[in-house]
């Protein structure tokens, strides 16, 4: 293959993209035409959109769940960032500040170091379950996002069991961490799974009772539909008339999240990290993922049920329409196979074209490097194009800024929660479940329901 | 060498002296016998007290245990039969604390010599692992010690 | 000369596998047990398990295996194995000079080594009867107490580390670098000060330690209270430690206690007090004490002792004559045959040396007694019965520091 080697050696290794590349565009050039010309292509066209237009529902639980899934990486990022920089200024330190501005870049590179460590399995363990564990974990913390409302008409999927989905998902974490302790060998392990297990599954049943008297405020199980009933002003959210049940939920989610002060699973100065012990690299990237993104989840829910969700503290329309905005102008849950087309192909086209002119006219750029920049530029492009589509439909652009905002104030709370307080033991800590936070919630879940029944007698 | 359990314990019984704070226990080495050293302390005096055993044979030194009167001595004795071969009898506890459990020699001895001379030295620096030679009978392990790596998890 | 037949090979080598991994992981040792004590704590009851917390972890304070027999997460029994840190002090003492004894003592008590320098000083300073200068005294015990403070600064701040708070070892460093700082300036070092010499002292006070001490004093106690009053009354750490490990005067005792452990059961022994060395005798403070004995109490007797030594510093710095800070003695130290014991009161306890001189320069014996080898003793007796997370507690209140248990 001589006269072909030859040649290929002396490309550049962009060249050797770009050759190929061309090859291909120009045969699908080539079908494209023959197909337009002959009448094939457009009614295979026309029979694939068909297709995808008959199935909208399952197509977008599909990019709901993708873009969930993809959702959970950058949120982690950002939380493993928060807590390094939080907690060290809480210690009198700086924290990360060399890896990129305020070194933000920090938990990117931590990402990229998991990923470059040897990844092992102890002698002895069991290698099947050992390599499944943190991936039932990191589910198990992944699909609770599913039911979460970030915006209106911004979820993934609204159910009408949502909260029961909710607590059912996240009570296959269990299932994962007793994998984990188990299957390696090691007796720190299997001590940090048992105690993993016992907390989670005592704490769950004060988290899940809390919720009841929410539950019952606003008559369904559905997200969606408890923070469309908390919209007006603030005072409709719900923590006010479920103070208890609030206080309880959140103690219990610092613990069903083995946060500090009741993360004894992973007490790093007894048993040395718990069930994880065993794990290096990738596989405890997921552990550690999973726990931050069970952080978010859990303030996602505390915010979602008792602080209004995306719902501002006051309603604003009248200032957005003073402003010539139109909030709920589009709706997001009926768009439809269009925007999946545009969302797969417009920006890798978008990239390159923006790429090009920088690589023409600058030579010093290697193409790479060309197609980074073109990407920032995609980003920029994007972000004003949506700051553009927001003006015209805030509904959701707001919602989700609301939303978020929320959310970090309990992460931050977490995280400070974490620099500041000790850990508590594990018999303080279920006693402290069985005794204090269960008879708390069934007594909030009694006034509640008496409270129910006497207002309802008193209006007729 | 039974008086000296003896002598502590009038020392710390007696209502007049009440010695009751043992401030150590160690052993000496003097070349030509082995000792031991107590230095108790007592409320009523403003000075210690030391007790010296002396006259322990260099080849098979044995004094009596103190662990009765003061439960804290046993890791004192514990190391006085590490660096000098020293027995306690009485003591329940009589294992090496800083050495291997394997080593054969005792350091602090007078005879004892340092490991740049390692051919020569009777605890040389350097041990095989596949097989640990026979212990001598004064170290107190029995003869089927195999290689003793506590190996941790 | 090693033979061929001596070389250790590594672990890695296939011919040393073994085919049943479960023995090597197992704690108990390979043979089979050697004394009465050994004997029952190996033994195995139905439900029980050995569990090694190894020498590398970070809550042991150093390098110390504890083996715990544990019955779920109870504590049946504990054996401490030491001698991971062991680096033959007194043997190589034996083969030193006098003065060379002060650098190898200096770090059996690596975080307060003032008191680990100080000891065989004097123990010297008795066989050779030198009168040490006022001067020079004063300096000493400034240096103490200055040193005393950063260790017990350290203490409280590792004690919540060992119980998860992450916060209170940092600002009990920013307390400890100030103090730490301030011997850099006088003895040069930050750590390991060799400043302490037979018959004095090494360099005088300088303008740059004063203005440092002076900076400091302004705002010592009320810093150190800010710091700590994170932990004080934080309900989980009072909960986690009131109660444990308690320890009353007869097991004190018996156990052969000193320093704020025997302090905090109500017997009011402080070295300084009870056979006064140095100016202790001029200067006016308190023995602090407490009576409940269990971790907190520990914990809040290091406080009380913070504030008393800041009290001795405020005395120090008014009394402090002029004069030489080093006793006029010959080049090479002879000192007369003899036995010294000399004890003083370091943050841990009673910290004693034991010096025979047969007349050369080199000592005979030179034996050093810690005060942390024998409160770590305790911790075998204390812990049964609690659990797992209790006996990072028990050990941290007890503040071992493994240098000196090891030697």
């Amino acid at each position: 293959m001589t006269i072909v080697s030859r040649p290929w050696q002396r490309l550049s290794p962009a060249g050797r993209v770009l050759l190929p590349l061309a090859a291909v565009v120009g045969g699908l050039g080539v079908v494209f035409l023959g197909g337009v010309s002959s009448g094939i292509l457009p009614n295979l066209w026309s029979w694939i959109y068909e297709a995808l237009n008959d199935n909208v529902p399952l197509l977008r639980f599909l990019v709901a769940a993708t873009a969930v899934l993809l959702f959970t990486v950058p949120t982690a990022f950002v939380i493993i960032y928060l807590e390094m920089k939080v907690i060290a200024l809480q210690n009198l330190r700086l924290g990360p500040n060399r890896q990129g501005p305020w070194g933000v870049l920090a938990s990117t590179l931590h990402g990229f170091k998991v990923l470059a460590k040897e990844d092992f399995t102890p002698t002895g363990a069991d290698v099947p379950v050992f390599t499944l564990a943190p991936v039932v974990v990191y589910l198990a913390s992944v699909m609770s996002f599913l039911v979460i409302p970030f915006a209106p008409g911004l979820f993934a999927q609204d159910m009408n069991l949502a909260l029961l989905y909710f607590f059912a998902v996240g009570g296959l974490g269990v299932v994962g961490l007793m994998m984990a302790g188990w299957s390696s060998f090691n007796k720190y392990s299997l001590l940090g799974a048992l105690r993993a297990a016992a907390q989670i599954i005592s704490y769950e049943i004060p988290l899940t009772l809390s919720v009841v008297g929410v539950i019952m405020l606003a008559g369904t199980l559905s997200l969606n539909t408890i923070v469309h009933q908390q919209s007006g002003s603030f005072l409709d959210w719900y923590v006010f008339r479920q103070p208890l049940a609030a206080v309880i939920f959140f103690v219990a989610a610092t613990a069903e999240g083995n946060r500090t002060p009741f993360d004894l699973t992973e007490a790093d100065s007894e048993i040395v990290a718990g069930f994880a012990t065993e794990y290096s690299g990738m596989r405890f990237g997921f552990f550690f993922f999973a726990e931050y993104v069970n952080v978010f989840i859990l303030s996602a829910l505390t915010v979602t049920l008792f602080l209004g969700g995306w719902n501002a503290p006051l309603d604003l329309t009248p200032v957005w329409q003073a402003l010539g905005a139109h909030p709920g102008a589009i709706d997001l849950s009926g768009l439809g196979v269009g925007l999946l087309i545009a969302v797969l192909v417009v920006p890798p086209i978008l990239t390159v074209l923006l790429a090009l002119p920088f690589w023409m006219l600058f030579t010093k750029l290697r193409f790479w490097q060309a197609l980074v920049i073109g990407f920032l530029c995609f980003n920029a492009l994007v972000g004003a194009a949506v700051l553009i589509w927001a003006a015209f439909s805030f509904d959701a652009v707001m919602g989700l800024l609301w939303f978020l905002g929320k959310t970090y104030v309990f992460v931050v709370i977490f995280v400070w929660m974490r620099a500041t307080l000790p850990r508590v033991r594990i018999d303080q800590l279920m006693g402290f479940a069985w005794k204090w936070l269960l008879p708390a919630s069934l007594a909030n879940l009694f006034v509640t329901a008496l409270a129910i029944l006497i207002i309802a007698q008193v209006r007729g | 060498m039974a008086e000296v359990a003896e002598v502590l314990r009038i020392v710390h019984d007696d209502p007049g002296l009440r010695f009751e704070l043992l401030a150590d226990l160690c052993g000496v080495d003097t070349g030509a016998a082995m000792e031991v050293v107590y230095h108790l302390w007592s409320a009523g005096s403003r000075d210690w007290l030391r007790v010296v055993a002396t006259g322990l044979a260099r080849e098979d030194p044995r004094a009596p245990s103190v662990t009765f009167l003061w439960r804290g001595a046993e890791w004192a004795e514990r190391e006085a039969y590490d660096m000098f071969g020293i027995v306690f009898e009485g003591n329940r506890d009589l294992r090496r604390i800083y050495m291997p459990p394997d080593y054969r020699s005792f350091p602090l001895r007078k005879d004892f010599l340092l490991p740049d001379d390692a051919s020569r030295s009777p605890g040389e620096g350097v041990r095989p692992m596949e097989a640990a030679p026979e212990p001598a009978v004064l170290t107190g392990t029995p003869a089927d010690l195999r290689h003793a790596r506590e190996a941790t998890p | 000369m090693t033979s061929p037949e001596t070389r250790i090979r590594s672990l890695d080598d296939p011919s040393l596998f073994v085919d049943t991994p479960a023995t090597i992981y197992d704690a108990i040792p390979p043979y089979p047990p050697r004394t009465e004590r050994e004997a029952e704590f190996y033994t195995l009851r139905e439900g029980e398990m050995l569990i090694n917390i190894g020498p590398q972890h970070p809550s042991t304070h150093g390098v110390l295996r504890v083996v715990l027999k544990i019955d779920g997460e109870r504590i049946v029994d504990l054996d401490p194995v030491l001698g991971y840190l062991h680096r033959g002090v007194e043997k190589i003492c034996e083969n030193s000079d006098w003065h060379m004894v002060i650098s190898h003592c200096d770090p059996l008590e690596y975080i307060a080594s003032m008191f680990s320098e100080y000891v065989p000083v004097l123990a010297a300073e008795k066989l050779l009867d030198v009168t040490v200068p006022r001067r020079a005294e004063y300096i000493r015990v400034l240096a103490c107490e200055l040193n005393r403070i950063s260790s017990h600064a350290l203490f409280m701040g590792w004690l919540a580390l060992d119980l998860g708070g992450i916060t209170p070892i940092l600002y009990g460093f920013l307390e400890r670098d100030e103090i730490v700082e301030m011997l850099a300036a006088l003895t040069g070092q930050r750590l390991l000060f060799n400043y302490m010499r037979i018959g004095g002292v090494n360099g005088d006070l300088n303008h740059e330690f004063m203005s440092r001490l002076g900076d400091w004093m302004s705002h010592a106690l009320r810093h150190i209270e800010d710091s700590m009053a994170l932990i004080n009354s934080n309900e989980i750490f009072v909960g986690r430690t009131r109660g444990l490990g308690r320890i009353d005067r007869q097991t004190a005792l018996r156990m052969c206690l000193s320093g704020p452990p025997l302090r905090a059961t109500g017997i009011p022994y402080d070295v300084r007090r009870a056979h006064p060395y140095s100016v202790y005798p001029e200067l006016e403070f308190e023995i602090p004490t407490r009576e409940e004995g269990d971790s907190y109490a520990r914990y809040l007797l290091h406080l009380d002792e913070i504030k008393q030594s800041i009290h001795i510093i405020d005395q120090v710095l008014h009394r402090i004559p002029d004069g030489p800070i080093m006793a006029k003695l010959p080049r090479l130290l002879r000192p007369r045959p003899g036995r010294a014991w000399a004890a003083i009161e370091s943050p841990r306890g009673q910290y004693g040396v034991y010096a025979m001189s047969d007349g050369t320069d080199q000592p005979f014996r030179l034996r050093i007694h810690d005060p942390s080898f024998f409160n770590l003793q305790s911790v075998g007796l204390l812990s049964p019965g609690h659990l797992i997370a209790d006996i990072m507690a028990i050990m941290a209140s007890l503040d071992p520091i493994m240098g000196g248990v090891d030697k």
